[in-house]
């Protein structure tokens, strides 16, 4: 690759302009968890009181550390903020206050800093800089056109979350303590009895505490978070690595405390769908169960605007309850429709992968990752 | 400038104790007991070492007054403040021995009415990624003017 071309690859990453729709929904969960960090700090406040009244590590001058009344203030303002970015009023400027209010208050009192925080101040303020207002509003039932707008600040999310994942997954290969084993190997062991407690068996508890097990997982891992950064920009292998990606975190999620790291990363897939809005169809029979079934469920859980859903008049010949006109013009009906449902509807997205391979094996079915 | 500042953040990361902003998740699997003492003088003179159960002591204010002082009156945060029990070190072993250092430098400080200790002194048993525990020894500044 020349400069020239790297020119051009920017030049085009500068001007991109994308349909927004899809970053609705993310902007709506970046909200939700916006105001949860602010709720759980006003907990603090009100358990521990006012950190600056009691030993606390700044990385600002003390100048610029808010009193104990602004402190409360700004909490609440966070509060306000975070209803103002999930429902769509004035939302980008409202992630964008957000955000750097979060900033603010993290740099006062580094003992409050945890990762997860952290990471969220910094897609809040990512998306903000997107078309991430164009759906997704209480305040109007109609999406907004146009609903498009550049989406330079789009790839940056994009970006973010690779770095994420470089920098986690990075400095895990390069501890020989991670790359062995050793530190899994010690976790599992320190935290056996609370995985028993919760009913796995005792056996696989053993098993993944081994030290030969624990170098796998431990290996497996980071290659995982190596992976999932490069593979989720690459679009035949981007639903692989999302879905992938999703068990990765779910596991994490159920054998660790990380606040609410798995919903933000998993929100966050979402500015790596394609900027397209009802690019599929699904076509349902309305006089048949399934018919009627999807052609009620699927517009209720397509949060990401994918079908475009339309009822077909019933005639008296046999066929399908329903069908899926795929974005290439294939039309898939039975497990290859179901599939292609789970791979776009989020809450069915982790059945995608062996759903997908179950339809491969059907008459017309294919390993492939066609959209 | 956003990325070039994420990169320098990350790269960075080390140079930090806690490794802010540089997104190492779950680096250690390592745990601490913190016992907290405090420094005083003995009826002979020679200074002695107090063990601080659960955090809070006794001790003469200037005026000659028996007064009560807790760690907690100063630390808050549960991970600074929980002694003699093994618990996990979230951000790793050099980010809360920094943070605890920070702490015991903090009480010595602000614990103005306590006229008897001369010094806090911290000993972390560490057991890092599940190896041999080691001892570290932390201990704030000389306090000034107490036992004099």
């Amino acid at each position: 690759m020349q400069v020239r071309d790297v020119i051009a690859w920017l030049q085009r990453f500068k001007d991109e302009i994308a349909d927004g729709y899809v970053l609705g929904p993310v902007r709506v969960v970046l909200g939700a968890l916006l105001g949860w960090q602010a709720l759980t700090a006003a907990e603090e406040l009100e358990q521990l009181g006012y950190f600056g009244d009691t030993f606390h590590v700044s990385m600002l001058p003390a100048a610029l550390v808010p009193s104990h009344s602004l402190y409360a203030v700004l909490l609440a303002l966070r509060v306000v903020l975070a209803c103002m970015v999930m429902f769509g009023v004035w939302a980008r400027p409202a992630l964008a206050s957000s955000a750097l209010l979060g900033f603010w208050l993290l740099f006062c009192d580094r003992l409050q800093f945890h990762h997860n925080r952290y990471s969220l101040f910094c897609y809040a303020l990512l998306v903000s800089l997107t078309p991430c207002d164009r759906s997704w509003r209480a305040t109007e039932s109609d999406v907004l056109e146009p609903r498009t707008g550049p989406f330079w600040g789009v790839r940056l999310a994009q970006l973010q979350i690779s770095i994420v994942y470089l920098a986690s997954g990075g400095s895990k290969l390069l501890d020989p303590d991670w790359r062995g084993g050793l530190v899994l190997a010690d976790r599992i062991a320190r935290h056996a009895h609370l995985a028993i407690a919760a009913g796995v068996p005792r056996k696989v508890v053993d098993l993944l505490g081994q030290e030969g097990s624990a170098s796998a997982l431990a290996k497996l891992a980071i290659m995982t978070e190596l992976l999932l950064c490069a593979a989720l920009w690459i679009r035949p292998t981007r639903v692989v690595a999302m879905w992938w990606g999703v068990w990765f975190h779910i596991a994490i999620q159920l054998t660790t405390k990380v606040e609410t790291f798995t919903l933000l990363t998993l929100a966050m897939y979402g500015v790596f769908a394609t900027p397209d809005y009802h690019a599929r169809t699904l076509r349902f029979d309305p006089s048949r169960f399934w018919g009627k079934t999807a052609g009620t469920l699927v517009p209720l859980f397509d949060w990401l605007g994918r079908f475009e859903v339309k009822p077909w008049q019933p005639d008296d010949h046999p066929g399908h309850s329903v069908v899926v006109v795929r974005r290439d013009g294939g039309r898939v009906t039975g497990v290859r429709a179901f599939a292609m449902v789970a791979r776009c509807v989020p809450l069915l997205f982790p059945f995608w992968a062996p759903l997908a391979l179950v339809a491969s094996f059907t008459r017309q079915g294919d390993l492939t990752t066609a959209t | 400038m956003w990325v070039s500042a994420q990169v320098a953040l990350v790269i960075t990361a080390d140079r930090r104790p806690d490794g802010a902003f540089g997104f190492r998740m779950f680096s250690e699997s390592s745990t601490i007991k913190i016992v907290l003492y405090r420094e005083v003088a003995g009826e002979d003179g020679q200074r002695k070492r107090v063990h601080v159960e659960g955090g809070v002591w006794s001790a003469r204010d200037a005026g000659g007054l028996k007064r009560r002082f807790a760690w907690t009156d100063r630390v808050r945060r549960r991970e600074l403040a929980w002694f003699d029990t093994e618990m996990s070190t979230k951000y790793g072993t050099n980010a809360q021995l920094a943070r605890l250092q920070a702490a015991l430098d903090d009480v010595a400080t602000h614990m103005a009415d306590d006229a008897e200790t001369r010094r806090f002194l911290l000993e972390v048993t560490v057991r890092h990624n599940g190896r041999e525990p080691y001892v570290v020894h932390l201990a704030s500044a000389e306090r000034a003017g107490a036992g004099s």
